[in-house]
C-alpha cells in the first residue's frame, strides 16, 4: 500500500522542483546567465503572498500577483544591472549573486528573521481508505504541468519564441534581421522571474515562509540544467524532473543525510557520460 | 608593464602621499591613542560597568538573536533606573555576530581587549558558543554567560548556562508524553550537534520509562522533502514523534505528518524547542496537540513574568515575542544572577563573580525563580509541559519544584 504515497509523493516533490527550475532554466538556456538571484525571486513570490495573507487578502489572489510582481522586479533589475552582465558571464554570476544577498536580507529583516505559514487555498486531503493525498500539493502537480506546457508553447509556436531563440543562437544575425535583442533579453528575463514568483507562491504554503526559502533549491537547480544541458529548455526541465525525484525517492531506501550527497553523485556521473546534457540527442 | 609604469611616476606624487599617510597617522595618534591619554578617568563619580552583548541580530539566527539583544536592554535600564550596580551605571556594548563564527570571534575579541567588558552574554547556537567561549573565557579572561536552551556537556571554566539542559527538557517531559501519548517514538532530527546529543539523552529516558524507540532519523538542516519518513512513521505505528528539525524544514515536515492523518489517528506531536514565536511557523491546525517542555511559557500566567511581558510588549512589540525557545528567558536570568553575584562579590572582576555566581539564585523570574547548582555552572530552574490549543499554548503539568540541570556534576 506504500506504493502509492510514494509515488506521489516522488510526483509532487518533483513538480515543485520543475516549477523552481523552470524560471532559472529559462533565463539560463535562453540567455546564458546563472542566476544567483534565483532563489531570491522564489522568495519574493513566497513574500508576495504572504503580504496577501497577513493584509487579509485572499491567498489565491497574492498567487496570482506573484509572478507579476517578481516579473516587474527582473525587469527593473535587468534594466538596471544585469543587462550590462551580458558579455561577461562570471561578473553576471557575481553580481546576480549579490542582487539575491541584498533582497535575502531585505526580507529578512522585513521579517525580523521570523519564519510565518501561510494557508493554502485548499486546505486538508483527500483520503482514500489508509491513504491520504494532500489536495494542496495534488493542485501544485497541475498547476506546473499547465505552466510547463504554456511556457513551451510560448517558447516554440509564438513569434515571441522565435525571436528568443534567434536572440541566443546568432544575436547579429537576429539584429540585422530587426529583432531588439535588448528588448528580448529584458523580456526573457522579466519571463524567468515571474516564473520563479509563481513557484515561490505557490510553494509558501507548503514551506513556511522565512529569507532562506530559496537557498536550498539554488545550487539543486544549477544542477537540474547543467543534468538537462544548456540551451535547452526541455533539457532544464528533464533535469529538474529527474533531480526532483531522485532527493524526493532516496530518502525511502538510504540515509537522508547520505541521499542528498547521492544525489550529486549521481548527476555528476550522467553529466561525465552525456556532457552535452540529457536531451541533447533529441534536439539534434 | 605595471610595474614600470610605476617606477616612473614622478617624486612629487610619492611625496604626497608621504604627506598624506603623515597627516592620517597624526590624526589618528590625535584622536585615537591621545584621546586616551585625556580619557576623563576618575573625572566621572563612577565608570560605568561594560556589559558585552553578542548576540546574532542578522542573518539566520535573527529570530533568536534579536530578543535576546531586547531582553538585555529591557533589564539593564531597569537596573540602571534603580540606581546601577555598586554604585555604577551599567553600559550595554551590543555587537551583531550575524550568524557567522568567524565574524563573531572577531567582535567578541573586539568586546574583550578594546571595550574591556566585565562579562559578556550571548551566542544562540552551539556552534557559536564554542567558537566565541575560548577568545571570552581563555584568551580574554573575562566571564562568559550562555542563554539558549542547548545539548549540555559544557563544562568550560568561568562560563555559566542558564538555558534548559536536555536532563530539564526531557526528565518530566518524556514520562507525560508515555503517559499522553503511547510508548512507540520516532525521533526525526536535523543533522547537527543539538539533536544527536539530546536524542541520547532522551532516548535512554525513554527506554528508563517503558518506552521504545522504532526510529531515530537524521535529515540535512536544510532539508525540506519527508514523505518516506512520514511514511515510516505512519505504517509503523508510532505515538510519539519527538521532533528535533529545525526551521524551515519542519513547516513542511509538520504539514506532511499532518496531512498524512497523523494527529487524527491519535499522535502525539512533540518538539522541546516550540514557544510562541514558532507558532507561527505552521498553522495552528497541523500542530494541534503538539507538546513542549521549556523553562518559560506565556500561559504560565505568573504575576512577574505577566509584568515582564506587557514591559516587553510596550518597548518592543509583539514582533518577535519574550520567549523561551529563543534564549530571551536565559538572557534574563543570566543577567539577574549575575546582578545578584556582583552585589555579594562586592567587585565586577572575574574570581570573585565567579566564585559568587557559581551560588547565586534569584528569587523571582519568568516561570519562577531560580538558582545555579554549586560547581556545575548550570541552572536549576522550574519547567513546564505545555500543549498548542487552536494556536495558543495550555500549561498541562509543571515540574515538582525547580529541575536539576543534570550537567558537569
Amino acid at each position: 500500500m506504500t506504493i502509492v504515497p510514494f509515488l506521489f509523493d516522488v510526483l509532487a516533490y518533483s513538480a515543485i522542483f520543475v516549477l523552481v527550475v523552470l524560471g532559472l532554466g529559462v533565463i539560463a538556456s535562453m540567455m546564458g546567465i546563472f542566476n544567483f538571484a534565483h532563489g531570491e525571486f522564489v522568495l519574493l513570490g513566497a513574500y508576495t503572498v504572504y503580504l496577501f495573507h497577513s493584509s487579509g487578502l485572499p491567498v489565491w489572489a497574492g498567487m496570482v500577483a506573484a509572478p507579476f510582481v517578481v516579473g516587474i522586479v527582473g525587469l527593473v533589475l535587468e534594466r538596471v544591472a544585469i543587462r550590462r552582465f551580458y558579455a561577461t558571464p562570471i561578473v553576471a554570476m557575481l553580481g546576480t549573486y549579490a542582487i539575491g544577498l541584498a533582497l535575502r536580507e531585505t526580507v529578512r529583516s522585513l521579517l525580523s528573521g521570523q519564519f510565518y505559514s501561510v494557508t493554502a487555498p485548499l486546505v486538508g486531503s483527500f483520503s482514500f481508505g489508509e491513504i491520504s493525498i494532500s489536495r494542496w500539493r495534488t493542485a501544485v502537480i497541475l498547476i506546473t504541468v499547465a505552466v510547463m506546457v504554456c511556457s513551451y508553447l510560448l517558447l516554440t509556436r509564438t513569434r515571441f519564441g522565435l525571436q528568443v531563440r534567434a536572440a541566443l543562437e546568432n544575436p547579429p544575425l537576429a539584429r540585422a534581421s530587426g529583432i531588439s535583442t535588448s528588448r528580448v533579453y529584458a523580456a526573457t528575463f522579466t519571463f524567468g522571474a515571474a516564473l520563479a514568483g509563481l513557484a515561490g507562491g505557490l510553494m509558501v504554503p507548503i514551506y513556511a515562509i522565512s529569507a532562506d526559502m530559496g537557498v536550498p533549491f539554488l545550487i539543486k537547480s544549477f544542477l537540474a540544467v547543467m543534468l538537462g544541458g544548456m540551451g535547452s529548455f526541455e533539457g532544464a526541465i528533464a533535469g529538474a524532473a529527474l533531480v526532483g525525484a531522485t532527493s524526493a525517492a532516496l530518502p525511502w531506501v538510504i540515509k537522508p543525510v547520505v541521499a542528498d550527497v547521492v544525489v550529486f553523485i549521481i548527476a555528476i556521473a550522467i553529466v561525465k557520460v552525456r556532457p552535452e546534457g540529457l536531451l541533447s540527442k533529441w534536439r539534434n | 608593464m605595471r610595474n614600470d609604469d610605476r617606477s616612473k611616476r614622478p617624486l612629487s606624487a610619492s611625496r604626497r602621499l608621504f604627506l598624506q599617510r603623515t597627516t592620517l597617522l597624526t590624526g589618528m595618534i590625535a584622536l585615537g591613542g591621545g584621546s586616551y591619554l585625556f580619557n576623563p578617568k576618575g573625572v566621572w563619580a563612577a565608570d560605568p560597568i561594560k556589559v558585552g552583548i553578542a548576540t546574532d541580530l542578522t542573518g539566520a539566527i535573527s529570530w533568536g538573536g534579536i530578543p535576546n539583544s531586547q531582553v538585555a536592554k529591557m533589564v539593564i535600564d531597569q537596573i540602571n533606573k534603580s540606581g546601577g550596580l555598586l554604585g555604577r551605571p551599567l553600559q550595554m556594548i551590543l555587537e551583531d555576530t550575524a550568524t557567522n563564527e568567524q565574524l563573531a570571534v572577531t567582535k567578541v575579541r573586539k568586546l574583550v581587549t578594546q571595550d574591556k567588558v566585565d562579562v559578556v552574554f550571548g551566542g544562540i547556537t552551539s556552534s557559536m558558543r564554542n567558537a566565541i567561549k575560548d577568545t571570552i573565557v581563555n584568551r580574554g579572561k573575562t566571564l562568559y554567560i550562555y542563554p539558549q536552551l542547548y545539548e549540555g556537556k559544557e563544562c568550560t571554566p568561568y562560563l555559566f548556562c542558564t538555558g534548559p539542559t536536555p536532563a530539564q527538557q526531557c526528565d518530566t517531559f518524556i514520562p507525560w508524553l508515555i503517559k499522553n501519548g503511547g510508548k512507540k517514538f520516532y525521533l526525526p532530527s536535523a543533522d547537527y550537534v543539538w539533536p544527536h546529543v539530546l536524542n541520547e539523552y532522551a532516548r535512554n529516558t525513554i527506554v528508563k520509562n517503558g518506552g521504545e524507540v522504532i526510529g531515530e532519523e537524521y535529515f540535512p538542516v536544510d532539508h525540506n522533502e519527508y514523505s518516506a519518513a512520514v511514511n515510516k512513521i505512519m505504517s509503523s505505528g508510532v505515538n510519539v514523534v519527538f521532533n528535533t528539525t529545525i526551521p524551515p524544514g519542519v513547516a513542511a515536515f509538520f504539514k506532511q505528518l499532518n496531512e498524512a492523518g497523523f494527529q487524527k489517528k491519535g499522535g502525539r506531536l512533540a518538539c522541546v524547542y516550540y514557544d510562541e514565536n514558532a507558532l507561527g511557523i505552521t498553522p495552528a491546525h497541523e500542530i494541534e496537540g503538539l507538546a513542549s517542555c521549556l523553562d518559560y511559557f506565556k500561559a504560565v500566567n505568573d504575576p512577574f513574568g505577566n509584568q515582564l511581558q506587557v514591559e516587553y510588549g510596550k518597548l518592543f512589540g509583539d514582533k518577535l515575542l519574550f520567549t523561551a525557545g529563543s534564549g530571551a528567558t536565559g538572557m534574563y536570568r543570566g543577567i539577574k544572577l549575575w546582578e545578584s553575584a556582583v552585589k555579594e562579590a562586592k567587585s565586577v572582576k572575574r574570581e570573585p563573580v565567579a566564585a559568587a555566581l557559581d551560588h547565586a539564585r534569584i528569587s523571582d523570574g519568568p516561570g519562577g525563580g531560580c538558582e545555579m547548582v554549586p560547581g556545575t555552572r548550570h541552572v536549576k530552574m522550574n519547567m513546564y509541559t505545555a500543549v498548542s490549543k487552536g494556536g495558543r499554548y495550555e500549561i498541562v503539568e509543571k515540574s515538582k519544584g525547580p529541575v536539576m540541570p543534570g550537567e558537569c556534576a
